[in-house]
């Protein structure tokens, strides 16, 4: 006997995220899935952006590793509320870890909430976290060739960081390549290059974040 | 990649339909997913066997149709199927490139069951 089902797989995720979305909506939350591979720079990043933008909104972290608190340690010292993930061996953040801290926060004080993904190239691009945009980094150290041969992420992030730029020298980085291949994937891909040892190109990045968030509150 | 998350999801799915139905055996699922999502279909079905013990789903082979990936070229004005997306037109070359298929997620459509 045939029983015909159509469902979704990724259904019970989706929905999740879905109701994170709506919560945070409610509160005028502006959400970012940050994704990137293992130390192409994401907390830096992180650290960098809130204090850039630390006296104009308040924000929030939720730090995605395997194991360990060196991540959330780095953000508390900031004196921003943070909340470590262990995912335990799971190569993603998905909708229901991030539901699981909701206890942790305040949500009345928080405009711009940054989820930094466990360093993976391939699955957090496929879960929903109830993000509004996915962002990603990309290292001049990985090479130029990761647009070709991790595509989804590319696809769908409405930003790329080409960060390390200050190493360009050392490294052999083909920036027209990386660009060239990222825009035929994404043609809506903002992309920024960026240091975030020195600080050089942050400016552009951060005032086009502003832009996102003040949008979004409107 | 994430086979075991899916094959949990299957697995509940399935449940669901056997408690409402009340059917003892399920013969095969029948899935499908774009070429393109990141899905190995044999370690779903290695984490499916090893996750459906003492379930309604246990003994179930999975079966798989495989959507293809499409593209659409701007500049050539085609429509064709592809094995992977780069972006380029694989006919005239051209970079305006649409993905219009194949990034579809795991669906299961149908379920033989006794």
């Amino acid at each position: 006997m045939k029983v015909t089902v159509v469902k979704n797989v990724l259904d019970a995720n989706n929905r999740i995220a879905d109701d994170n979305r709506k919560l945070f909506d409610g509160h005028k939350m502006f959400v970012i899935n940050l994704m990137s591979s293992p130390g192409a720079g994401k907390t830096s990043l992180v650290e960098r952006t809130i204090t850039a933008l630390r006296d104009k909104y308040g924000i929030a972290v939720i730090e995605g590793d395997i194991q360990d608190t060196f991540d959330a340690d780095r953000i508390a010292k900031l004196g921003i509320p943070v909340v470590q993930i262990n995912t335990g061996g799971a190569c993603h953040i998905d909708g229901n870890m991030i539901r699981e801290t909701f206890p942790s926060f305040d949500f009345s004080k928080i405009d711009l909430l940054i989820v930094e993904n466990v360093g993976n190239l391939v699955c957090p691009a496929e879960f929903k976290v109830g993000e509004n945009i996915k962002v990603m980094l990309l290292s001049t150290p990985e090479g130029a060739d990761k647009p070709a041969k991790y595509p989804l992420m590319f696809q769908e992030s409405s930003a790329l960081l080409i960060n390390k730029m200050d190493l360009m020298a050392y490294v052999d980085f083909d920036l027209e390549k990386a660009r060239r291949d990222s825009l035929a994937l994404n043609k809506d891909l903002n992309i920024f290059e960026v240091s975030c040892k020195t600080g050089a190109g942050l400016d552009a990045w951060v005032a086009w974040l502003d832009r996102q968030i003040d949008a979004f509150k409107k | 990649m994430h086979e075991l998350y899916l094959a949990e999801s299957i697995i509940q799915i399935v449940s669901d339909y056997a408690a409402r139905d009340g059917f003892k055996k399920v013969n095969s699922v029948l899935l499908s997913y774009g070429r393109l999502s990141c899905i190995e279909s044999k370690t779903l079905q290695f984490a499916f066997d090893v996750q459906s013990q003492n379930t309604p789903a246990r003994g179930a082979a999975l079966h798989f149709r495989i959507l293809p990936a499409a593209i659409h070229c701007f500049s050539c004005q085609k429509d064709m199927t592809v094995d992977a997306h780069t972006g380029i037109c694989p006919a005239c070359g051209g970079a305006d490139v649409l993905l219009t298929a194949g990034t579809e997620e795991l669906q299961i459509l149908e379920l033989d069951v006794d």
